[in-house]
């Protein structure tokens, strides 16, 4: 049997000065592996061509679709309706810039993001286009690769509730970021370099474990070990100075 | 290197004072918390025998644990107040953002935290209340417990919120001292969570037989 699904959705939009935030509700048939992006398109298509929303690629790599589904951050091409109560309620993420409707402007916050933690290599080496490329270890590639399948779609900011309450938390991507330049034997940065990003209240030590990151990250990225390591590693970076020689700790990631 | 948004004569922006506060808060947590499975064996073993906690009592009055341990506890707690709270939003506003956060998500650990803060501020006053209580009647005897008691309903029911309420606090925090540093991993997380459970559970109903044990015991 079909549903009849009801979409609560936030409607918004601040170019218009006679808009007022409110909710709007629509119907819509629920078919055959529906997801939210389907359904979407669909409202769009058939009930009110003013719906804003954003999508790409319609397959959890490009993390623009993110939005809040029934409370929690999520992407909408990954979300099938089928795991959802008949009433479906869809707001914008929090934290981000509300462009209209559920459209929200992430690439300004994650441009902010990659600057503070300076997303990149940091080398003296010159680049020579004639040499035959380094090698890494293949395990140590997947590890990196790991933690670099992020897809910026701001999930676990509009997650976490440290970052909600604070704007200045770098939030668990950056965090992420930063863990994956750790591991990067490219990266010449010093732990000293690192701790000068991240060893504040604003980095890791404003992390209250909350763990909203961890279980909305629709890439499944391992965010909790990565903060927890990362802790460890900043606070014993910081500390091993202070402590009698068997207590000091070099924490690999 | 973030820039420093004003000028100080100091090259770098920033410092390890942040590093140092999380040590330790968790470290004053963890000590409050291996003092609080202490305190348990310690009351609880009235269960047992009242002559045994005495006993017990007396141990820790000849080496002088009661006189200078009490208030060293006692300063532990006011430390890892001052610095849990830094945590804790002092703005109605951010107050408002988190819990509606926890709401809007149905998200465990964000509720979680929401009553260890909460639960933190009553230790503050009750544990306070207690400590008072306590240290300014040593030494420590089952029948001065008892006494207390007895006669007031006031003080069981003070003990009937406390007691639970330590514990919930107590155990979250020993659980967020496992995720938050990386002891336990992603896999480990649910069962730890239920068998802190199971932990806090045990330790509320030996805490509450020893309340009853003490109501009961005969003179
Ligand atoms: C019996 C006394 C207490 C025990 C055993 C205890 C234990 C703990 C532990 C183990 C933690 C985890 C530490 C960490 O996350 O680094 C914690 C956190 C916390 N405690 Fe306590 N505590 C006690 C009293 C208090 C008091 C009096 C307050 C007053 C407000 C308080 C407020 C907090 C808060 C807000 C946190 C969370 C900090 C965060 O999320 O980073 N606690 N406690
Ligand atoms: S663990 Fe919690 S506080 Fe830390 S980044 Fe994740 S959601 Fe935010
Ligand atoms: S870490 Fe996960 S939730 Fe956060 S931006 Fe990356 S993919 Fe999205
Ligand atoms: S549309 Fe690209 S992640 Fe959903």
């Amino acid at each position: 049997m079909a549903r009849t699904l009801t979409f609560s959705i936030f409607r918004y939009n601040p170019q218009d000065p006679a808009s007022v935030p409110h909710m709007q509700e629509f119907r819509l048939e629920e078919t055959e592996s529906m997801t939210l992006f389907i359904a979407l398109n669909r409202l769009r298509e058939e009930q009110d061509h003013s719906l804003q929303f954003d999508f790409c690629c319609r397959a959890a790599i490009c993390g623009a679709c993110a939005m809040v589904i029934n409370g929690r951050p999520g992407l909408a091409c990954h979300s099938k309706t089928k795991d959802y109560p008949d009433k479906i309620t869809l707001m914008p993420l929090p934290v981000f810039k509300l462009i209209g409707d559920l459209s929200v402007d992430t690439g300004t916050w994650f441009r902010g993001m990659a600057k503070r933690v300076e997303s990149w290599c940091h080398t003296k080496k010159i680049f020579d286009p004639t040499a035959q490329e380094e090698r890494m270890d293949n395990a140590l590639a997947e590890r990196i690769y790991e933690l670099d399948r992020c897809v910026e779609c701001g999930c676990c900011v509009a997650a976490c509730g440290t970052a909600l309450m604070r704007d200045d938390f770098l939030g668990a991507v950056a965090l992420n970021r930063v863990a994956r330049f750790v591991l990067d034997p490219r990266d010449e940065r010093s732990e000293q370099d690192y701790f000068d990003i991240i060893g504040t209240d604003e980095g890791v030590f404003g992390c209250m474990g909350l763990l909203g990151c961890q279980d909305v990250c629709p890439k499944s990225l391992p965010l909790q070990e990565v903060l927890g390591k990362l802790r460890l590693k900043m606070a014993f970076a910081a500390a091993n100075h202070l402590l009698p020689r068997f207590l000091r700790r070099e924490i690999k990631l | 290197m973030s820039i420093p948004s004003y000028a100080t004569h100091n090259p770098r922006a920033n410092c390890r004072s942040s590093a140092y506060l999380d040590w330790l808060q968790m470290l004053s947590g963890a000590c409050l918390v291996i003092f609080m499975i202490m305190h348990l064996f310690f009351v609880g073993s009235v269960i047992i025998s009242p002559s045994l906690m005495n006993g017990l009592s007396d141990v820790f009055e000849w080496t002088g644990m009661a006189q200078i341990g009490g208030p060293v506890i006692f300063f532990l707690l006011l430390l890892h107040f001052v610095l849990a709270a830094r945590k804790i939003p002092f703005a109605s506003k951010q107050q408002g953002i988190m819990l509606a956060d926890a709401r809007r998500m149905h998200h465990l650990d964000t509720w979680l935290w929401v009553i260890q803060a909460v639960s933190g501020m009553v230790i503050l006053v009750m544990g306070s209340i207690h400590l008072w209580t306590v240290l300014t009647d040593l030494p420590i005897t089952a029948e001065k417990n008892a006494m207390r008691l007895r006669d007031s309903a006031g003080w069981v029911s003070f003990y009937v919120v406390f007691i639970p309420i330590v514990w919930l606090h107590t155990g979250i925090g020993f659980y967020r001292i496992m995720v938050k540093w990386g002891v336990v991993g992603i896999d480990g997380r649910s069962s730890l969570r239920q068998k802190d459970a199971l932990v806090v559970a045990a330790a509320m109903i030996i805490g509450f037989a020893t309340l009853l044990r003490f109501i009961f015991l005969s003179k």
